[in-house]
């Protein structure tokens, strides 16, 4: 009934059922033709320059930035995304259950999980400048620690290098995983705990023949958007590191600096890479996603 | 409904579904060797988020080389002062200024494009949520640095509108879209929107007054929260600015750092703390939406609606 209402007192009043649902789409027009102008187009030309030499269509460009030292780049990307990733799902999960378990101050839950929506979004510059202040050549844990007979620089640590960035990274890449594992720790039914018990489980069965089982894919979709969100992430290694093994501050050296033309072009291939392994990652993402939300009702 | 939540300690009010109480001890160690993991977590945590802060604010507010950083000079020298050094730099209120344009430009771009399409998907043509949800996380698949890559090829064929500084609006809004898109449709979810609009426009108001009079009103909570993340976004924004060559706040907080480090460290301090506190605004606002929401008159709106036929 009250269907019949809302959609008659609308400005279509009067149209046949079939002609009216073939119109509402209409009203979405001006989104996407505005995400279209502003976010696929610009995206669109990235490729397009990509495969587009001077010969007319090839794929040497995408494969020169795909070789060389800017396949090192990539692997030397790959590899500080994936270990900050692990750390971040490992720690974050960590977190969460620690957070979640924990019962004894009221308000530290409601503490971790606002703090942790804050923390995930704070890349950018004052995370860089947090970490150089902390663990910078002149920083003071640099000095306490060293005061302590640890000399962080003696070895080749540098804040660009894995572990420096992985540890700087970790500041929002940790939050971000406690965000999405929480529901899925709370998704963990007590009576499934007693029903273990019952049949002669141990808190180790548990874990291993049920909990990890059901919060795996929540691991492996926060694994694949914390890789995704590393990988990406610009303005905190621009201001940390002048190291170019890392592929968003290569785009960003191609892009800003005095090169030739040609090189120029790889800079575009470059980000055309980093679309395609963004675009992977999170459309996987979005499968592990509604694989988790399974057990969140 | 499960039990767990009945009886725990941690649940305020009347029952609600499972999902809205604090978890019951699923797992939780009986050994006291085992329940001290979970603490020594949370203050190594601790520990980790709030050292680099504490690190950032000396360098800021002390005016103490690190070589010279002992326990005999640890309390010497703190100043608030090199705080406000930045408002006294002439490139500083340009940027400023900019970077303010550049975040009211975008919050008013998001809501004049997000709302009425949020509004009309829910309304019209519920089947495409899924779809316009996809498209809405489409811009973490294509990040600042390579959507700035493709705004410099598009550049040279629309200069008319890419040389001004004010053409960045519409990117940021589109970089902010996972953000405002969540807060606006998670807003439409809470309220009786159908019923809302059919009262409206059966007492005979238009589409525009039935938005400004009754929807904006009752989305008020996800519509600032909306247009304080995309402040924090926009006033945080580096990648797209530098490489534009667009002199808005974030570039010139690395400038400064150059020029005057201690002055640098404590305007990014208080830029910090000024996203900071739009994000912890915006946290406190949605738990309280999330608190009226689990209340128990909710709850029977809730049963009520879902003992009505649903809609085809």
């Amino acid at each position: 009934m009250t269907d019949t209402l809302v959609v008659d007192g609308g400005r279509t009043a009067g149209a046949p059922p079939a002609a009216r649902r073939s119109w509402a789409w209409l009203g979405v027009l001006p989104f996407f033709a505005f995400l279209f102008l502003f976010l696929i187009v610009p995206a669109l030309s990235v490729f397009w320059n990509a495969f587009d030499t001077k010969k007319g269509f090839s794929f040497s460009a995408m494969g020169e930035a795909f070789s060389g030292q800017n396949l090192d780049a990539f692997w030397f990307s790959v590899r500080f995304s994936a270990g900050s990733a692990a750390v971040g799902v490992v720690f974050g999960t960590l977190l969460a259950y620690a957070a979640a378990t924990a019962t004894r101050p009221r308000w530290l839950r409601n503490t971790v999980t606002s703090f942790s929506g804050v923390a995930a979004n704070m890349g950018g510059l004052p995370l860089a400048f947090m970490f150089l202040a902390l663990i910078g050549k002149q920083g003071v844990l640099t000095k306490v620690l060293k005061g302590l007979g640890w000399d962080l620089y003696s070895g080749d640590f540098e804040l660009g290098s894995v572990p420096g960035l992985i540890t700087v990274y970790s500041y929002f890449n940790i939050p971000l995983m406690v965000l999405i594992t929480l529901p899925a720790i709370d998704g963990l039914k007590p009576a499934w705990r007693e029903a273990c018990a019952n049949l002669g489980g141990t808190s180790f069965t548990f874990w291993r023949r049920i909990g990890l089982p059901v919060l795996a894919p929540s691991l492996l979709g926060g694994f694949l958007l914390l890789f995704a969100n590393s990988f990406s992430a610009y303005a905190t290694a621009a201001v940390l590191t002048d190291n170019s093994m890392i592929v968003s501050r290569r785009i960003g050296f191609f892009l800003g600096g005095d090169v030739s033309i040609g090189e120029n072009a790889v800079g575009f291939s470059l980000a055309a890479w980093m679309i395609i392994i963004m675009a992977v990652s999170m459309g996987l993402y979005w499968v592990a996603r509604q694989r988790a939300e399974r057990w969140q009702s | 409904m499960s039990l767990a939540g009945l009886d725990d300690p941690l649940n305020e009010g009347p029952p609600t579904a499972p999902t809205a109480l604090a978890p019951a001890p699923v797992g939780r160690p009986n050994n006291s060797f085992a329940r001290l993991v979970p603490n020594v977590v949370l203050i190594v945590a601790a520990l980790f988020f709030i050292l680099p802060l504490l690190a950032l604010a000396r360098f800021a507010m002390q005016k103490v080389p690190t070589v010279l950083w002992d326990w005999d000079t640890l309390f010497d020298k703190w100043s608030l002062k090199p705080l406000a050094v930045a408002f006294g730099e002439p490139e500083f209120w340009p940027a400023f200024r900019l970077s303010l344009k550049l975040a009211a430009g975008t919050v008013l771009l998001t809501m004049l494009l997000l709302l009425p399409t949020a509004i009309w998907v829910h309304l019209r043509i519920p089947r495409m949520r899924p779809v316009i949800e996809f498209v809405t996380v489409l811009p973490y698949m294509i990040p600042a640095i390579a959507l700035v890559a493709g705004i410099k090829l598009v550049k040279p064929h629309a200069r008319w509108f890419l040389n001004s500084d004010l053409s960045l609006i519409p990117f940021y809004v589109v970089l902010a879209l996972p953000f405002t898109y969540r807060s606006i449709d998670a807003g439409l979810r809470a309220i009786d929107l159908r019923t809302l609009v059919d009262a409206s426009r059966s007492l005979g108001s238009g589409w525009l007054s039935t938005i400004g009079r009754v929807l904006i009103p009752n989305l008020r909570t996800a519509i600032i929260s909306a247009a304080f993340l995309t402040a924090a976004v926009v006033m945080g924004e580096y990648t797209i600015a530098r490489l534009l060559l667009i002199d808005s706040l974030p570039p010139y907080q690395r400038i400064l750092v150059g020029t005057d480090t201690q002055a640098g460290f404590g305007l990014n301090l208080l830029a910090l703390l000024g996203t900071t506190s739009l994000f912890v605004f915006v946290s406190v606002l949605t738990k309280k939406r999330d608190r009226k929401r689990k209340s128990f008159a909710y709850a029977a709106t809730q049963l009520a609606a879902s003992q009505e036929p649903s809609p085809a």
